[in-house]
């Protein structure tokens, strides 16, 4: 009944690789991806690559299909062109499959399962490594060690542990979304939006999580983020999209530099802001 | 008799029969719960998981084997009336769904008939006669047969439902299939395991009427009614709701076929449509329903 | 240019075909009860009856997107006031009508209020319920309604200046209130209130939020329907002459449906290909069981959910949709001897920019964002 998850022997390569600059820059490899809604098409062939353990922020204006990338990315908008994890190819397949090959996608808007409590949230994206009807002894212990990492990241779930999800705040759902996707192990995290109707504060808090969450776990992480100034804090890399095409790649750091750049194209003053 | 125990003579019975319109009720609501679709064919499935039942018992099967049998068949039954039927127009506006499932009731209204003919059939009773007395209330080992069961019934689907996995996936499911989707859970076959489940409990529901309505095509018609006022009353999104949305139509059944002189026995058929129309009125989401009633 | 030529006179070679058909249609209705056998005139009486039926029906389900599994219910309140007002006060046919149809409007409104408050799935259940305890409540009113052995009334008798037989007259009676009922449903469908029907259907909350008031104009459509419905139950007892509360069963309800759905539903000629469908299967497929009607009924509503959720008039409008580029594609061989006609049809547009059908009612919400 459950399958082997894919990314567990890729993991441990992950382990083994030291530093920051990326052993596999290919790790997820975006190529000539069109998509869209209907007849509306959205992305008109995009190319760019994730290295194994990077942050990836994905920039833009409104529109500019960003959540449609994610969205491809995840199956839950056909795509054509190919997007390859690990060498494995990802379009064409629906979202539970995309979830069972290590892709963990955080919806805009989060998704919890607001009838269920937050354990009951976090177990749900443990189903993946365990049976369906009986869970052994060592299955037991394993669930338990993930929901442990996650009340590590975020201690105010373990408080909220018995709650329904539906009576969280909007920050505390974010942290649970996050938290669900984690606990399937994913080889890639996708997050959409993670600071959509948040407090500048609770938003804050929950890039460093994300950030913790990568130094600790080596997990590529693709977020898309309004805030860019916030998610070029976190990221290695950004890619910035217009009307479906990239029209800026290139180091976090670089762009974060790069006044001009996010004037033009971001329509922010980044510099202005990066001071913590 | 004292009065007193006169009404507790029928209140007994009205939990009787209100067993089973809970049972038929929760299976309503289970599909309600997956799937967002109110099924009209429940009914008429669970008329003919009774008729499988009959079958096995007429060719000579012993009743408490040809009973898991029976269910095992209804839950076969109803994952592949998702599958075929429902999964088609699942993404359908609900005035497609709901003709569906009209279309379904009125197709297997006619098959039984075809197979089984429009006779009717004697289903055998499978307590024993008599009962016990209690301060003066006499009640039936059959009454006490069916609560019984559809207890049973209910403490498994609890158990299922609240400490399985498949349970918290069921539930998850439920509560949000696309989130259930990007979590991997195969969302396709957890709402056919849905359907299966609701068909099982529906055929409880429909063998336990039968010795008392008599095994004919229409049988669960008037259940139905029964059990849609019972998951209005107890709210169509709650499957506790339901149980006790059905016990509580059944006692008011009795309660006004006995005490109302006007209603009687024959009109006791108006006691659903008053208080369907007096649940939306009063509080349309039903007694444990969340006030959202739209479906998302 | 010989082109505008070409169009203008396939123009009026297209009018004047549409006048002939219609020219050829009004003969058909006209002569046909003095063709057919009495039976058979009978028969097509019922049709047209049923057919009124099924119009206020469409006005519900097919165009206001509500559905009533009791329209059953109406027809018999219709029929019994009929009935009642015959056998007690010998009103005459004619004064029967208008009360059976303001009395079902009523009776469409108070059902209608809680119902319609809500989703419109509670309407199903309140008319479901209604249907189901709408028999044993005739059979209860005994001393009005003659109970379980109901009521046998005068049926249409002609007048002697007509010189009609009793069937023919009726027929002719009935193609009157039919026609009526039709024309009175298209042009209810043009007016505000079906305007706003089909905005409520196509998009309930859109329609809303530009000001629709959703459940009066539900009620209000809801009202309508009941009330064909009994004026159709009026005129069934004019033409049978006797109701029984066993002839208004909820299966009644339930063909009804079905026939509605199977004719096509929010197409004008659905109710019509509809009532046919209600007169003949059943009579038809009893010969082979009891059973059968059922079976044919189920399979054909869901069947029709499936693939043509427009029913069999929309149907028809898909076919001609298939069938016709084939001809106009194989055209040019034929036209050889005339240069200057059209070039070729060009290949089926692409799907992109292919003119999106009219919304039937069965299709999946566009809910995709961004």
């Amino acid at each position: 009944m459950s399958e082997k998850p894919t990314t567990d022997d890729t993991e441990a390569g992950a382990s083994t690789e030291a530093g920051r600059t990326p052993a596999e820059p290919d790790f997820l490899k975006v190529s000539d991806l069109h998509a869209g809604y209907g007849q509306a098409r959205v992305l008109q062939g995009l190319d760019f690559t994730v290295a194994r353990g990077e942050v990836c922020a994905v920039l833009g204006p409104n529109g500019a299909g960003k959540t449609t990338t994610l969205r491809a990315l995840c199956g839950m908008v056909r795509g054509r062109g190919s997007v390859t994890l690990n060498g494995t190819e990802l379009l064409g397949r629906s979202p539970e499959q995309a979830a069972r090959l290590g892709v963990a996608h955080v919806p805009e808007g989060r998704g919890t399962f607001n009838d269920l409590t937050v354990e009951e949230n976090l177990r749900i994206g443990a189903h993946l490594h365990t049976g369906h009807w009986r869970r052994g002894r060592a299955q037991r212990a394993a669930v338990a060690a993930d929901l442990e990492r996650i009340y590590g990241y975020f201690p105010k779930l373990r408080d909220r542990s018995r709650q329904a999800a539906g009576s969280l705040s909007g920050g505390e759902q974010q942290m649970l979304a996050i938290g669900r996707a984690l606990m399937l192990r994913p080889s890639l995290l996708l997050l959409d939006e993670p600071s959509l109707g948040l407090a500048p504060l609770v938003t804050r808090e929950l890039f460093e999580i994300v950030r913790a969450v990568n130094e600790e776990e080596r997990t590529t992480v693709v977020v898309v983020e309004q805030n860019a100034q916030l998610a070029l804090d976190v990221a290695h890399r950004a890619h910035v999209l217009e009307a479906g095409r990239l029209v800026l790649s290139g180091p976090a750091a670089q762009i974060r530099e790069d006044g001009q750049v996010a004037e033009v194209y971001l329509g922010v003053s980044v510099r202005a802001g990066t001071g913590g | 008799m004292s009065a007193v125990t006169e009404v507790l003579q029928q209140v007994v019975e009205g939990v009787g029969s209100g067993a089973v319109y809970a049972s038929l009720a929760l299976a309503l609501v289970l599909i309600h719960r997956f799937t967002g679709i109110v099924n009209f064919a429940q009914g008429e499935l669970a008329m003919i998981s009774t008729y499988v039942a009959w079958q096995l018992v007429a060719s000579g099967m012993p009743f408490w084997l040809a009973l898991p049998v029976t269910l095992a068949v209804s839950f076969a039954g109803g994952m592949l009336i998702e599958r075929l039927v429902i999964r088609p127009v699942q993404a359908a506006p609900e005035l497609t769904t709901v003709i569906v499932t009209v279309g379904l009731f009125i197709f297997v209204n006619a098959m039984a008939g075809l197979i089984w003919s429009f006779t009717v059939k004697d289903f055998p009773q499978q307590f024993p006669d008599g009962g016990i007395d209690l301060a003066g209330v006499r009640v039936d080992w059959s009454t006490l047969g069916i609560i019984a069961v559809v207890a049973v019934v209910m403490g498994l689907l609890y158990l299922l439902f609240q400490h399985t996995s498949i349970g918290l996936m069921m539930r998850a499911v439920a509560c949000n299939p696309a989130s259930a989707r990007l979590s991997g859970i195969r969302v396709g076959r957890v709402l056919m395991l849905g359907w299966g489940l609701a068909a099982t409990v529906g055929a409880v529901s429909g063998v336990l009427v039968a010795p008392v309505l008599f095994l004919e095509p229409n049988m669960m018609g008037g259940v139905l009614i029964y059990a849609f006022a019972a998951a209005t009353l107890g709210g169509f999104d709650s499957p506790v709701g339901a149980v006790v949305g059905g016990l509580l139509v059944g006692v008011a059944e009795t309660l006004a076929g006995a005490y109302v002189d006007v209603i009687g026995a024959d009109l006791k058929v108006g006691v659903p449509l008053v208080i369907i129309l007096a649940v939306l009125l009063v509080r349309p989401q039903g007694l444990f329903g969340r006030a959202a009633v739209e479906r998302a | 240019m010989s082109m505008n030529v070409a169009t203008l006179g396939t123009d009026r070679a297209r009018r004047l075909r549409a006048a002939l058909t219609a020219l050829l249609a009004v003969a058909a209705v006209v002569g046909a009860p003095f063709y057919f056998a009495p039976f058979q005139v009978f028969q097509l009486t019922m049709v047209l009856l049923y057919a009124v039926a099924l119009a206020g029906l469409n006005l519900l389900v097919g165009f206001g997107g509500q559905i009533s599994l009791g329209h059953g219910a109406f027809f018999a309140a219709g029929a019994y006031t009929a009935a009642v007002m015959l056998d007690r006060y010998d009103t005459g046919h004619l004064a029967t009508l208008p009360v059976a149809a303001a009395g079902c409007f009523l009776l469409g409104l108070g059902f209608g209020v809680p119902a319609l408050r809500l989703r419109g799935l509670y309407l199903a259940l309140v008319t479901l319920s209604f249907a189901v305890f709408l028999p044993p409540l005739l059979k209860r009113l005994e001393p009005v309604t003659g109970g379980s052995m109901g009521l046998t009334v005068d049926k249409l008798q002609p007048p002697a200046w007509s010189g009609l037989a009793e069937d023919q007259w009726m027929y002719f009676v009935v193609l009157a209130v039919a026609t009526v009922a039709l024309l009175l449903a298209r042009n209810l469908l043009r007016s505000r209130v079906g305007r706003a029907l089909l905005a409520v259907r196509d998009n309930e909350s859109a329609a809303e939020v530009m000001g629709v008031r959703l459940s009066l104009h539900k009620t209000l459509a809801f009202a309508w329907s009941a009330m064909f419905a009994g004026v159709a139950g009026c005129v069934y007892t004019w033409v049978i002459g006797f109701v029984s509360p066993d002839s208004f069963s909820f299966v009644l309800s339930i063909t009804l449906l079905a026939g509605l759905v199977v004719g096509g539903l929010a197409s004008l000629y659905g109710p019509l290909l509809g009532a046919a469908f209600v007169m003949y299967v059943p009579s038809v497929a009893q010969d082979i069981s009891e059973a059968a009607p059922g079976v044919v009924f189920g399979l054909l509503i869901i069947a029709v959910m499936f693939v043509a959720p427009t029913g069999l008039a929309g149907l028809a409008g898909r076919v001609r949709g298939v069938i016709t580029p084939l001809l106009t594609r194989t055209k040019p061989s034929a036209a050889v001897r005339t240069p200057e006609s059209e070039p070729p049809s060009a290949p089926p547009a692409p799907a992109e920019t292919a003119p999106a059908d009219a919304e039937p009612v069965g299709a999946p919400p566009r809910t995709e964002k961004e």
